[in-house]
C-alpha cells in the first residue's frame, strides 16, 4: 500500500517539475448572488471550470487585471468571502451520455428523476463554433408535424427553425409536443429543452410523452427554476451541442426550446448583475447574438443529418412586435403565431394564419402538397380578409364569386380544426382539403 | 518574417482583450495575435490607453489566459484586390469560404479613405427593376442608395433576391453581395441559386452571418466595400452592391461598444453611431470611373421606425422602400407601404408629368380608401356616395394590381415571376383610375404581371 502512495506522490512531484497539472488556489473576495469575484488566480483560462470550497462549482466569465469573475453553476452550501477556489485545468463543458435518451437530465449528466449520474458521460463543449456556411445543404425535406395548418399552409422542413409564438395558454407547447409525438417511427431524435419551466410542467410533459410512447426517442434536458441562473442560460447551448453531435453522425434531430423569452430574461439578469451596459428594454446589446448563434445551429447538413428547431416565445397581450420577439422572428425561418382570440373561440390549433409565415414555403413540401397548400393559403387568407371588410354587407347582394369564396373559406376553416394528439397523415390532409378546392388544382 | 512580441495579455472577456505593451508601436486597427493551445487567435486594436490597449478578438477566446505573449501582424485587415474576386465567397476577414484558391496575391487594406466632394459623380440613368410597385412609387437611378426597410419576416430578403435577379440581367455588370448578420441558410441558398443561374461568376460575395461574433459582423461590410471599390475604380464598372443587412453592422458595433464599457446612447447604441454609419455610407458613391448602385436592407428593431440606428442610416439614402406587416398580413406581396415608399426621382422634371401625376392620384385614392375603411366598418358599403364607392373599389383593384408574382418566390406562390415594363404599368394604372376596369372582379388583379383585361392587347 505504501508503494502506491509513494507512486502517487512521485507522480505529483514529477508533474510539478514539468509545470503540469498544478492546481492554482485563489480566494473568494466578493459574493453577489451567483457571481463571485475571486483573487489570486493568475493562470486560469477563460471559461475554465473552478471548484469553490470543495463543494460548489463555477466557471470563469471574465479575467480582470486583479481578479477574476466566476459564475456559479452548482451551490450545495453557503459560500463565504475567503473560501478557497481551485482551478481544474478543464474548460467548462456539459456532460452527456447517449444512454440518457428517454430521461429527464440536466447539463451535468444527472438523471433528474432518479438523482443519479449516468455512466460513460462525455464532455460536450457549450459553445461550438458556428456551422460553416459551405457545410449547409438545402432545406427541402418535409418534416411532418401532423397538424394540417402547419403541414399544408406553413410547412416545416428538416433543418428549419420555426418559431412558435403566442400568449400564455394558447397551446404553444402543445404544438411542439404534437410534433414530437408525430415523429414516432420516423427515426428522429427529439430534444426538449426546458428553460425556467416549473417542475410540475416538466413532470406533466414527461408523463404525457411517456403515455404516447414518445419518450423512447426523446430527451428532456431541463433547467429548473431553482437551478442557478447560469445553468438555465447554458442549457439551450448544451442541448444544441448535443444535437450537433448527433447531426454530424447523420441523424435527424428535432429540438424544442421552451422558451426563449425566459432565456432572454435570464441573460439580462446575469448581464446586469455582472455590471454590463444595458441596451433596449435593459437587455444587454448582445441579446440578438445570444439567440442568433444558438438558432443558427439549426440546419440541414450537407452530409445528411439535420437539426430542426422549434423555439417557443411567450408574448404579452398578443404583441409580437416587442424587442425579443422581433429579434427572434428575424433569426428563424418563419413563425407560427398563436392567437388568444382563436383559442377562446375554440378554433384550435389557435394559429393566426395572417401573421404566421414560413420563409421556406413550398420548398419543403412535396409537389402535390405544395400545389394544394398554395391554393388553400391564398383562398383562406383572402377569405379572412374579405370576411372582415364585408362583415356588415348583405350576403345576398354580393357577387356570386364572392359568395362562393366565403362558403369555401368556411369549409377550409372547419377542416383546419384539430385537437391535440390527433395527428393527420399527409394523405389525410390532402384528401380533406381536396374536397374543398380540388377542382382548382 | 520573425514574429514581433509586443506585450502580454492582462485581462480577458468575451469580446475584449487588454494587453500590456512592452513595445509602443501599436496603433488602432492593427492586428495582434496570440497562440492558445496551438490555435492562432487574432484581435484588432480598438483603444489605446498609455501602455494598455484594448482589442476585439476575431475568434472565440475560450481557454485564453493572462500572461500570454501577444504578437503583432505585419499588416492590418486586408482583402483581395484583383480580378479573381469574382465568383468567390469570402468571410469577413478576407479568407475564402469555398474551395477555390486565389493565385494572384494582390491585397488591399479594407479601411480606405473616403471620397472627396470633387470625385463624387451624380449623373446616372434610370434603372427599371420590373417590379411594378417599386418602379411606380420609387424608381431607381444608377448610383442611388435605396433602403429596404421592414420588420422581421415581411419579405425583405425575397425582394432583394428578386432585385438581384431583375436588375442584374438588365445592367449586365458585376455585383457584390455583402451578408451582414443574416441567416446562414439564406446565404447558402443565395450562393446555390446564383451558381445554378450561372450568375455567380459575375459576383463577389462576403459573409459575416448571424452565427458569428460581433467582430465578424462588423467587419464584413468593410471587406465587401473594398471589393466593390475595386470593380468601380480599377475595372471602371457600374457596380451593384447589395447589403443585407446594414442594421446588423450597427448592432454589432453596439455589442463591441458595450464590451469596451463605453457609455451608450438610447437603446444601447454606441455614442459614435453617426460616424460609424458615415464610415460606411460615404464610401458608397459613384465617380467618373464608375458607379455603385446599392440596395441596403434595413432591419427595424421592434417594428420601431423611429429607432436611432434606422434614422441614422436613412439620412444617407436616396430613396426607401418600406415593407409593412399590415400589408403582409393581408397576403399582398411585395408588402409595400406606399405612403412611406419614396425616391428622389419622384420629381416632375425627372420622370415626366404623366408618371408624376399618376403617383399623386393613386396616393390620393389610397389615403381616401384608408378613411373609407373606417367608415365602412361602422356603416357598411351601401352608405357610400357614388364617388367614394368608385374610390373604394378602384383602390382595392390597385392594391391587388401592385402585388406581383416574383421569379424567386415561385416556391411560395406557385406562380411564375413576371417582369413588367413601366409603360404597361402606367397604362394599367390609368385604366383602373379612369374606370375602364370598373365591374371587373378585384381578384383578377391579384398576382399578375401587366393587366390585359378590357383593353386591346399591345
Amino acid at each position: 500500500m505504501s508503494t502506491f502512495i509513494e507512486n502517487l506522490v512521485n507522480a505529483k512531484l514529477r508533474n510539478m517539475k514539468n509545470m503540469n497539472n498544478i492546481y492554482e488556489v485563489g480566494h473568494v473576495s466578493k459574493v453577489k448572488d451567483y457571481i463571485l469575484e475571486v483573487v489570486g488566480l493568475e493562470a486560469v483560462g477563460f471559461y475554465e471550470r473552478v471548484v469553490i470550497a470543495n463543494h460548489s462549482v463555477g466557471y470563469v466569465t471574465a479575467i480582470g487585471k486583479n481578479s477574476v469573475k466566476v459564475a456559479l453553476l452548482q451551490r450545495t452550501n453557503a459560500i463565504y468571502v475567503g473560501d478557497e477556489v481551485v482551478t481544474t485545468g478543464f474548460d467548462f463543458c456539459a456532460m452527456y451520455s447517449k444512454a440518457a435518451i428517454g430521461h429527464i437530465v440536466d447539463i451535468f449528466g444527472e438523471d433528474r428523476l432518479l438523482g443519479e449520474k449516468f455512466e460513460n458521460l462525455k464532455p460536450y463543449m457549450i459553445e461550438t463554433p458556428a456551422i460553416p456556411i459551405m457545410e449547409r445543404g438545402e432545406v427541402s425535406r418535409p418534416f411532418y408535424t401532423g397538424i394540417a395548418g402547419i403541414d399544408l399552409i406553413y410547412p416545416i422542413g428538416y433543418g428549419q427553425r420555426q418559431l412558435i409564438i403566442g400568449d400564455k395558454k394558447t397551446g404553444k407547447t402543445q404544438i411542439a409536443v404534437d410534433a414530437i409525438v408525430n415523429q414516432k417511427d420516423r427515426n428522429v431524435i427529439c430534444i426538449y429543452i426546458a428553460v425556467n419551466k416549473t417542475k410540475k410542467n416538466i413532470r406533466e410533459l414527461y408523463d404525457s410523452l411517456m403515455r404516447k410512447g414518445a419518450m423512447e426517442y426523446t430527451l428532456i434536458l431541463a433547467a429548473f427554476n431553482d437551478d442557478e441562473p447560469p445553468v438555465s442560460f447554458f442549457t439551450p447551448y448544451a442541448g444544441l451541442s448535443i444535437a450537433e453531435s448527433y447531426m454530424r453522425e447523420g441523424q435527424d434531430v428535432l429540438v424544442v426550446i421552451d422558451d426563449l423569452k425566459a432565456h432572454a430574461d435570464i441573460h439580462r439578469e446575469i448581464s446586469l448583475l455582472s455590471d454590463k451596459v444595458p441596451g433596449r428594454d435593459a437587455y444587454p446589446p448582445d441579446i440578438f447574438y445570444t439567440h442568433s448563434r444558438l438558432l443558427e445551429k439549426g440546419c440541414q447538413h450537407k452530409d445528411g443529418g439535420s437539426i430542426t428547431i422549434l423555439p417557443i416565445v411567450e408574448t404579452r397581450g398578443g404583441d409580437i412586435t416587442d424587442y425579443i420577439s422581433t429579434n427572434i422572428i428575424s433569426i428563424t425561418d418563419g413563425q407560427l403565431v398563436l392567437s388568444r382570440k382563436s383559442f377562446e373561440k375554440g378554433l384550435k390549433p389557435a394559429i393566426n394564419y395572417g401573421l404566421s409565415v414560413s420563409r421556406l414555403g413550398g420548398a419543403v413540401q412535396d409537389k402535390e402538397m405544395k400545389k394544394l397548400g398554395a391554393v388553400v393559403r391564398r383562398k383562406f387568407l383572402s377569405y379572412l380578409e374579405t370576411k372582415e371588410v364585408y362583415q356588415l354587407a348583405n350576403v345576398d347582394e354580393m357577387s356570386p364569386e364572392m359568395q362562393q369564396s366565403l362558403k369555401e373559406g368556411e369549409q377550409l376553416q372547419e377542416r383546419l380544426l384539430q385537437y391535440k394528439f390527433s395527428p393527420r397523415s399527409a394523405d389525410e390532409i390532402m384528401r380533406d382539403f381536396k374536397e374543398v378546392v380540388g377542382k382548382e388544382l | 518574417m520573425a514574429e514581433v512580441c509586443v506585450g502580454k495579455i492582462i485581462s480577458v472577456s468575451e469580446l475584449n482583450i487588454t494587453v500590456l505593451l512592452t513595445e509602443n508601436k501599436v496603433k488602432i486597427r492593427d492586428i495582434l495575435y496570440v497562440y492558445n493551445k496551438g490555435q492562432k487567435i487574432e484581435f484588432e486594436v480598438a483603444e489605446e490607453d498609455g501602455e494598455v490597449i484594448s482589442a476585439i478578438p476575431f475568434q472565440s477566446v475560450i481557454g485564453l489566459k493572462k500572461g500570454l505573449d501577444v504578437f503583432k501582424a505585419e499588416k492590418g485587415l486586408e482583402i483581395q484586390y484583383n480580378d479573381e474576386i469574382l465568383g468567390k465567397v469570402f468571410d469577413s476577414y478576407g479568407s475564402l469560404l469555398d474551395e477555390n484558391t486565389i493565385e494572384e496575391e494582390k491585397k488591399r487594406n479594407v479601411y480606405a479613405r473616403n471620397l472627396s466632394l470633387e470625385e463624387i459623380n451624380l449623373n446616372g440613368g434610370i434603372l427599371w427593376t420590373g417590379i411594378k410597385v417599386l418602379d411606380f412609387f420609387a424608381p431607381m437611378q444608377k448610383g442611388f442608395k435605396m433602403g429596404l426597410l421592414g420588420g422581421a419576416g415581411v419579405g425583405k430578403t425575397v425582394l432583394i433576391k428578386e432585385l438581384i435577379h431583375n436588375v442584374y440581367t438588365g445592367l449586365n455588370s458585376n455585383s457584390v453581395f455583402v451578408g451582414v448578420g443574416e441567416r446562414s441558410r439564406e446565404g447558402k441558398e443565395l450562393y446555390d441559386e446564383m451558381s445554378e443561374a450561372g450568375l455567380l461568376d459575375k459576383m463577389a460575395v462576403v459573409f459575416g452571418q448571424m452565427g458569428e461574433n460581433s467582430a465578424a459582423r462588423s467587419k464584413a461590410i468593410f471587406s465587401g466595400l473594398t471589393l466593390a471599390e475595386y470593380l468601380r475604380d480599377e475595372k471602371n464598372q457600374d457596380v451593384l452592391l447589395f447589403i443585407d443587412n446594414i442594421y446588423r453592422y450597427v448592432q454589432a458595433m453596439s455589442e463591441i461598444n458595450a464590451e469596451l464599457s463605453r457609455i451608450p446612447i438610447e437603446n444601447g447604441y454606441p455614442a459614435n453611431i453617426a460616424s460609424a454609419v458615415s464610415d460606411v455610407e460615404e464610401r458608397i458613391n459613384s465617380t467618373e470611373k464608375g458607379s455603385i448602385t446599392s440596395f441596403q436592407a434595413i432591419y427595424i428593431p421592434a417594428d420601431d421606425t423611429t429607432d436611432q440606428a434606422v434614422q441614422t442610416i436613412t439620412t444617407h439614402l436616396d430613396g426607401q422602400i418600406v415593407l409593412d406587416r399590415k400589408v403582409a398580413e393581408k397576403g399582398l406581396y411585395p408588402a409595400v407601404d406606399v405612403f412611406n415608399t419614396t425616391s428622389k426621382l419622384i420629381d416632375i422634371e425627372k420622370i415626366g408629368e404623366r408618371h408624376y401625376y399618376l403617383v399623386e392620384e393613386v396616393l390620393r385614392y389610397y389615403s381616401r380608401y384608408r378613411e373609407l375603411e373606417e367608415i365602412i366598418a361602422v356603416l357598411g358599403i351601401e352608405e357610400l356616395s357614388a364617388a367614394d364607392t368608385n374610390v373604394f373599389y378602384r383602390t382595392r383593384m390597385l392594391r391587388n394590381y401592385f402585388t406581383q408574382p416574383m421569379f424567386v418566390a415561385e416556391n411560395y406562390t406557385g406562380i411564375k415571376g413576371e417582369f413588367v415594363a413601366i409603360d404597361d404599368i402606367l397604362d394599367d394604372v390609368e385604366d383602373i383610375l379612369s374606370g375602364k376596369c370598373d365591374g371587373v372582379d378585384e381578384s383578377n388583379f391579384l398576382f399578375i404581371g401587366k393587366y390585359h383585361g378590357n383593353k386591346k392587347d399591345k
